[in-house]
């Protein structure tokens, strides 16, 4: 028997790098890509002749977070399928469930196992009879500031909200006193509503100077799963990633196996299917460091990349298949984890200004070279192009490749010397920063402190 | 399933030629059908046609202030449904010289502002009035506020950043005599944003 057929086209319902990736895998796959955008991207160059349809103004509600505009223009242009990329309504199960309610394949996991997972607190009891740890915390998200103060008084303090429809770092407040507790549940709320739509919140203790590792894994809906090795993405801001790392610097071999195998099983166990990443904190308040569940991200991750440069496996390429009812192209004994990646987020944000968004308009954009194999660059922007205000600052991805973390290092310093953005502020100097001092070499740091560094004024 | 569900009547947006003739447009992603012949007569609130989203039909009519005869050539099965992109061109109006439309305009700038000092936008974004929707105004117009005030909040980038009222020029008392964008408007920097006199 034949495999079953691919799509013949497909709505890429993203903008920007993240819809220039999908594109890449419809290109090498021979389905269509179009592009849904909004009226903001209308010029954005990765759309120049290509086949695309206008969603609405550049507001994001009416455009790209509009899910029936999204599915009555996969409609219009008869793409049997979708792909929701990262962020907007990629982990959105509602909004799956209208795809296949129309005929359109949405590109990710079963509905029922996204809202599962959306929903964190469910994820974290299905995660924890898995066998996976996870963070004391609420039991569900809390309702009343007196279930929030009982809470507190029963797990201590420091604590976490968390948005319980949320991810990417959104909807996050940190509760250091009791007095604050009100004030921050309501802030959490807002951006939960705001980012997410949903106001639900929950607790957990906030476990201090831990290290942020996840583990990618992807599924078919054979039952066949695997692993693609885990990143460590500690160095962050605010809870927004700047760099991510393969493997982590820090976690002993012992821990990573046990970690590794125990996410392949909880990830069958939960009927998962396609790409997806399984959070964890590396708890290092007690005698040995024990990785803690935290979240499962129902989707692809912008650090994805790190794990496809490692594995040599096209990630897009394979939910695209797996979507279509195809089996895995791989199996465990195939993915042979190489060498060391790191990956830095080029972000339109002035890092010596309280890291304050650039939007505007690129003078001159100078990629780095990549003949030798060693350096890939994720980018939808081009000289003369305007990164509107509507949307994310990330504009760029490099990622680097050596045999050690040092030689992987020097080829991504190498790289940032070589990338030159004219006319906007962006994160380059931050991370050369960063990659440059003796604190990030000798792995001193951790989720809230990034390695010691000075920013040369300029 | 022969029973549909009507939504909500939708205005189509309206761009105007530099030969005096209106465009009208689809103001989202649909199926379009019913489209007026070429020659019909379309008056203000007048019927374009139904607009038709994962099966739920909307009656697309021309919005206020908006009329005039349909021009352009008569299409052969015009009935059918035709997909359309937001922002697409339906139908060409020409203007009905009876029906004579006012084209006054109100002037572009604010007139005779008696603003001693203009607050700015320090960055483009989309602007909040409140700090939820639950809560109070950070400025209301008449109030007295101070630098370091509070102002609003702008959401660049899917960070809410508020606005604190700083200018060199400011004394450190003033008085707020409007509010320019609504809530939720997008500002681009520079745009004001509050119209100041001495408190």
């Amino acid at each position: 028997m034949s495999p079953p057929s691919l799509f013949h086209r497909l709505l890429v319902a993203n903008r920007g790098e993240v819809a220039v990736r999908i594109a890449r895998a419809c290109d090498a796959l021979g389905v269509e890509p179009v592009f849904a955008y909004s009226e903001a991207d209308r010029d954005a160059p990765y759309l120049a002749g290509r086949r695309r349809v206008c969603l609405g103004p550049g507001r994001a509600s009416e455009s790209y977070l509009d899910p029936r505009r999204l599915v009555q223009a996969a409609k219009n242009t008869d793409c049997s399928a979708l792909h929701p990329g990262w962020g907007f309504l990629s982990e959105n199960a509602a909004f799956a469930s209208l795809c296949e309610a129309h005929g359109v394949t949405f590109i990710g996991p079963p509905a029922h196992v996204m809202h599962l997972m959306g929903t964190k607190s469910p994820a974290k009891r299905a995660m924890r009879e898995a066998g996976l740890r996870v963070i004391p915390g609420s039991d569900g998200p809390v309702t009343s500031d007196e279930q929030a103060r009982a809470v507190a008084e029963e797990i201590g303090l420091p604590l976490l909200i968390k948005a319980e429809s949320g991810g990417g770092g959104r909807g996050m407040k940190i509760v250091r006193d009791l007095d604050q507790l009100s004030q921050a549940l309501a802030d959490a709320r807002r951006e939960g509503l705001a980012f997410f739509g949903d106001p639900s919140v929950y607790i957990e203790r906030l476990l201090e100077g831990g290290r942020h590792i996840e583990i990618q894994v992807m599924a078919d809906r054979y039952g066949n799963v695997c692993h693609l090795g885990e990143r460590d993405c500690t160095i962050q801001r605010n809870h927004q990633k700047l760099i991510e790392e393969s493997p982590s610097p820090a976690l002993d071999p012992e821990e990573r196996e046990r970690t590794l195998a125990l996410a392949v099983q909880a990830t069958r166990q939960i009927g998962y299917v396609g790409a997806g990443t399984l959070e964890f904190l590396l708890d290092t308040s007690g005698d040995a460091p024990v990785l803690r569940f935290m979240e499962m991200n129902t989707r692809l991750q912008v650090e994805h990349s790190v794990s496809e440069v490692r594995s040599g496996v096209d990630l897009v390429t394979e939910q695209i298949a797996v979507a279509a009812g195809r089996p895995l192209s791989f199996s465990q004994q195939d993915v042979t984890l190489s060498g060391h990646v790191i990956e830095c987020r080029i972000n339109a944000e002035d890092p010596a200004d309280g890291f304050r968004p650039c939007p505007g308009r690129i003078e001159r954009w100078v990629t780095p070279r990549t003949g030798d194999g060693r350096i890939r660059v994720d980018t939808h922007v081009t000289s003369g192009y305007t990164i509107p205000p509507h949307y994310d600052s990330l504009i760029c991805k490099l990622i680097a490749s050596g045999p050690t973390r040092e030689a992987a290092t020097q080829r991504m310093l190498e790289a940032l010397a070589e990338l030159e953005a004219e006319g906007i502020r962006t994160t380059q100097p931050l991370h050369q920063a960063i990659l440059s001092s003796e604190d990030f070499r000798a792995n001193r740091y951790d989720t809230t402190r990034l390695p010691t560094f000075t920013l040369s004024a300029s | 399933m022969s029973s549909r569900l009507h939504a909500e009547r939708r205005q189509a947006l309206v761009s105007r030629l530099d030969d005096g003739e209106l465009e009208l447009r689809s103001p989202t992603v649909a199926l379009w059908r019913g489209a007026p012949q070429p020659g019909t007569v379309i008056t203000q609130q007048g019927s374009l046609g139904e607009l038709e989203v994962l099966g739920v039909l909307s009656p697309l009519v021309a919005p206020a202030g908006v009329s005039g005869v349909v021009t352009g050539e008569a299409r052969r099965g015009a009935a059918a449904k035709r997909p359309v992109e937001y922002g697409e061109v339906l139908l060409r109006l020409a203007p009905l010289g009876a029906l004579g439309n006012a084209e006054e305009r109100a002037p572009g700038e604010a007139s005779a502002s008696t603003a001693s000092w203009v607050f700015r936008a320090p960055t483009s974004g989309r602007f909040y009035v409140r700090p939820a929707p639950d809560q109070p105004a950070f400025v209301t117009e008449g109030a007295h506020i101070e630098r370091g005030h509070t102002t609003c909040l702008l959401e660049v980038m899917k960070t809410f950043n508020r606005i604190q009222l700083s200018g060199d020029e400011l004394p450190q008392k003033v008085r707020v005599l409007r509010i320019v964008p609504a809530d939720g408007d997008d500002v681009e920097q520079g745009d004001p944003l509050l119209e100041l006199g001495p408190a």
